[in-house]
């Protein structure tokens, strides 16, 4: 019995162990490649890189040589913040309301909100196009943002309402009966549980943000350029390595960002602690 | 609509920032919004385009990146009020543009360099502002220098041949070219759809073609049809890659600029692509790291060309995209269920 | 504040009209112009339908897919779950160092990640070069412009979006429940299969439906590592859109696409309720 049990044991950790190797180099082995070759010396994107230099890295942070680039990244930042920032609010309302609402009416609610995932981007990038053109509005940072924001936010909405299936009613409930009102109950209860859920919700839909390409060709404007865009024309017509550059800066940036983070709920944990 | 206020008036925030020089400016200054390709066309336009434009006429040039088609698909969405005042196109789109009225009529007398235009370079509905040439491109260090299009159907450049279908203007006339050799015609591509379709195993990539550059630099491929516009950047640039002009022709085509129909600032457009085309500029454009084909007679021709004028490009394969136009469609389709597994 | 307090609904208004305006209105306009007889959009009929209904490779087309997309949900499940189980036994300070390395494909650009993807499983790519130097095959094997390569260049950007909502929903299940199945004598596989898969519907089926959605739409990572022998729905609608100009015939596909996506994840959300039921039943 026991024998057998330990045998059962030993697979699993094999099983298991080796397919999530598998998905670390899965989810690892391109982002190497990227930062490998973003420090190439050489004139094109290319690996294995011929030579490790950081001029790339330089040229991508020359404000002069640049600049396009600078204007481009500076878009698609301030687009992907309100965006993710709409797309979270409405989102996570929509998955509270969802939740509230159960049966039929709810699931049909729950796909219909879930659809401009699944429209390919520049059906609806096209559509729309047409769309805000026809009620007056010509392409510009604010309709980018709408645009984004409504493609965006079934990512909050899935990952809010995945969160909240696991909210027992029970402690609403509780809640309510002490006497706490809908806001106090939502600010003191729900919002806590469900926080890791619009995390990840949120930042779903920023990252998805920076990297549309459909949407943001078609309601993008001269004074509008984004970032993917520029990179995929630079890829195409002159394998330009700063396009690895700049996900590389991606990269660097995010890992920093988190390690702030971290440093900064550690210290909120060990005060209140 | 107070759904969004926070993000429109960080829109306006963002607008009010990005306009304020440009409105201070605006009361000196005209200005021209130009459709443009994205990429290298984009970095030569703003960097020897723009500052000519600027001194010469106190006009500033506002580039949308844009890819031929999305700048038919934008404009048609905007219908009456255009996003831009001129498209940049290649002869495809450019007879589509015509067909939908998406031009002003275009007044050759307009230009200062009118006469410096090889003949036939003006039309009513705009002027060539680049020329392109199309042949093969081969990787001297791994497959020999191919000699014509039948070659790629042979050892040892099948097996690393990399091909593109009817979406861009190369590939177009490239497999009309590999049509034409096997029996087909400018209306007919089915010959080289048959002789694909019989290699398509072999083939090493069909690819999108923005990708196509990538694929050949990692050696995923190592022959393909294209223009010498991107040999000669791609070879700027250290990937191993050289020009080949089939025994059959180059073939050659020139992208055009057109004024869109409806926009408010003709005069500034005018300007925009009277110096597009002059001599100055058209000669910089040639030079590496853009390596345009020029429009301009007066310009000496680079050595990486295969002609030594711009009237040998007479001799070269040119085609009736009026008749291609409408074929083009069925011909996508037809490429995608040959090619489909 | 017993009077204003609003109904489950209330809290859907926003984005429904956010919706209403910015998205079903466009959709709409996208589903009139699907009914433009012509390619230059100047009278009504069916004839865009019925072009794109009664064309055996059309329905191929679809069904490759849709089949692309379920490759990749088995993919990204097959090697995400697991990861997600070794998340869960990891100590705070390793998860947070996964979760770095689960977000990672989020930071990388379409444009990059699918350069990577050629540099990995090209002809001269990383993969061939260690198999030959393994002496494991001859001939460089074909991966790129596969449909195997390019469900495991799927597999890497997906993994984000079925890992995200799994993550969430495991970490709340409470680890009594685990003990409480080992201490019964069960088996580590058991207590996978009877507990912890079950409580982790949730997450799973939001994570495969967004993993679905956003493999079968994924139209560069399609294009470029799946190349053109591949056929799929989203580039057809590009080329119709964007290379023939085609609106009406692209408007078509385009709900053909939304149309048939939205059905196979009603199934993921049937099989969830389903499961669900049983669980609590």
């Amino acid at each position: 019995m026991a024998r057998q049990r330990s045998v059962a044991d030993i697979s699993y950790t094999l099983v298991i162990g080796g397919l999530a190797s598998l998905a670390l180099l899965i989810l690892i082995g391109p982002v190497v490649i990227v930062l490998l070759t973003s420090l190439t010396d050489s004139r094109s994107i290319r690996f294995p890189p011929q030579g490790i230099s950081f001029r790339w890295y330089e040229q991508l942070f020359d404000g002069v040589r640049s600049r396009q680039i600078h204007r481009a990244a500076s878009n698609t930042i301030e687009v992907a913040v309100w965006a993710a920032l709409a797309a979270s609010v409405f989102g996570t309302a929509a998955a509270l309301g969802l939740a509230g609402a159960r049966g039929r009416l709810s699931r049909i609610a729950d796909a219909l909100f879930m659809s401009p995932l699944v429209l390919p981007g520049l059906a609806f990038g096209l559509a729309a196009l047409m769309y805000f053109t026809l009620i007056g509005f010509r392409p510009s940072i604010e309709l980018m943002i709408i645009g984004h924001a409504v493609i965006l936010a079934p990512f909050v909405l899935r990952t809010v309402g995945a969160s909240l299936t696991q909210l027992d009613p029970a402690l609403l409930e509780c809640s309510r009966s002490l006497g706490a009102g809908p806001v106090l109950t939502f600010r003191r209860v729900t919002l806590p549980l469900i926080a890791p859920g619009i995390a990840a919700g949120s930042f779903l839909a920023f990252m998805g943000s920076v990297d549309n390409v459909p949407v943001s060709l078609f309601l993008s404007s001269a004074r509008t350029d984004m970032l993917p865009i520029r990179m995929w024309g630079m890829m195409e017509s002159t394998l330009d390595v700063r396009v690895a550059a700049v996900s590389g800066t991606l990269i660097v940036f995010v890992f920093v960002l988190m390690l702030v983070m971290e440093r900064l709920t550690g210290l909120t944990r060990r005060m209140r602690g | 609509m107070t759904a969004f206020t926070p993000t429109r008036r960080a829109a306006l925030m963002g607008a009010a920032v990005l306009a304020m020089p440009s409105v201070a400016r605006a009361q000196r200054r005209g200005s021209v919004a130009a459709a443009i390709y994205p990429g290298s066309w984009e970095e030569a336009f703003r960097e020897i385009v723009a500052p000519p434009l600027l001194r010469t006429h106190n006009v500033e040039l506002e580039m949308q990146p844009l890819f031929a088609v999305d700048q038919i698909a934008k404009f048609a969405g905007t219908r009456g009020a255009p996003p831009f005042d001129a498209f940049v196109l290649d002869p495809g789109p450019r007879i589509t543009g015509i067909d939908r009225g998406m031009y002003e009529r275009f007044d050759a007398s307009k230009l200062t360099t009118r006469a410096q235009l090889p003949a036939g370079m003006v039309d009513e509905w705009g002027v060539g502002c680049a020329a392109q040439v199309v042949g093969i491109a081969y990787n001297p260090r791994k497959v020999p220098r191919p000699t014509g299009y039948a070659d790629l159907f042979r050892d040892p450049w099948v097996s690393r041949l990399g091909i593109t279908g009817f979406g861009t203007t190369f590939g177009t006339v490239s497999l009309i070219e590999i049509a034409k050799i096997f029996g087909g015609s400018q209306t007919n591509i089915e010959p080289a759809l048959a002789e694909l379709k019989k290699v398509l195993p072999r083939i090493a990539a069909v690819g999108a073609p923005a990708a196509m550059p990538g694929l050949f630099q990692q050696g995923q491929c190592d022959v393909m049809y294209t223009n010498t516009q991107t040999v000669t950047t791609l070879k700027d640039r250290g990937v191993d890659i050289e020009f080949a002009a089939p025994s059959t022709g180059a073939s050659a085509f020139f992208t055009t600029l057109h004024i869109a129909k409806g926009s408010t600032n003709i005069e500034n457009t005018y300007k925009y692509i009277d110096t597009v085309v002059s001599a100055g500029v058209q000669r910089a454009l040639m030079a590496a790291p853009f390596n345009f084909v020029p429009v301009n007679s007066t310009v000496p021709l680079g050595a990486g060309l295969p002609m030594r004028s711009l009237d040998e490009m007479a001799r070269f394969n040119r085609h009736d995209w009026s008749v291609i136009n409408p074929l083009r469609a069925g011909w996508i389709e037809r490429f995608n269920r040959e090619m489909a597994r | 504040m017993e009077a204003g307090r609003p109904g489950p609904w209330t809290l859907t208004l926003p984005l429904a009209l956010a919706y209403l305006a910015f998205f079903a209105a466009p959709l709409l306009m996208l589903f009139a112009v699907s009914f433009y007889a012509d390619e230059r959009m100047t009278r009504w009929g069916l004839d865009q339908w019925q072009r794109f209904l009664f064309d055996a490779f059309h329905w191929k087309v679809i069904v490759d897919t849709l089949l692309l997309g379920l490759k990749a949900v088995a993919a990204t499940l097959l090697v995400g779950f697991p990861l997600a189980l070794i998340y869960r036994a990891a100590s705070p300070g390793w998860q947070r160092v996964l979760l770095f390395i689960v977000v990672l494909p989020l930071l990388t650009s379409v444009v990059v990640r699918t350069f990577a993807w050629i540099v990995i499983l090209g002809r001269e790519g990383v993969v061939n070069r260690l198999v030959l130097d393994l002496g494991l095959a001859a001939e460089p094997l074909r991966l790129l412009q596969t449909e195997l390569g390019l469900v495991i260049a799927l597999t890497q950007i997906e993994m984000p979006l079925l890992l995200l909502p799994l993550l969430s929903v495991m970490s709340r299940i409470d680890p009594n429940l685990l003990d409480a199945s080992s201490s019964l004598g069960a088996s580590r596989w058991r207590t996978l299969f009877r507990v912890l898969l079950p409580l982790s519907v949730p997450g799973l089926v939001a994570g495969c439906s967004l993993v679905f959605a956003s493999a079968t739409t994924a139209f560069i990572s399609q294009g470029v590592i799946g190349g053109g022998r591949l056929v799929y729905l989203p580039s057809m609608i590009w080329q119709q859109a964007m290379v023939v100009a085609h609106w009406p015939f692209a408007a078509t596909a385009a709900i053909a696409l939304l149309v048939s996506v939205l059905l196979v994840i009603a199934v993921f959300g049937a099989i969830g309720r389903v499961i669900g039921g049983r669980l609590h039943g």
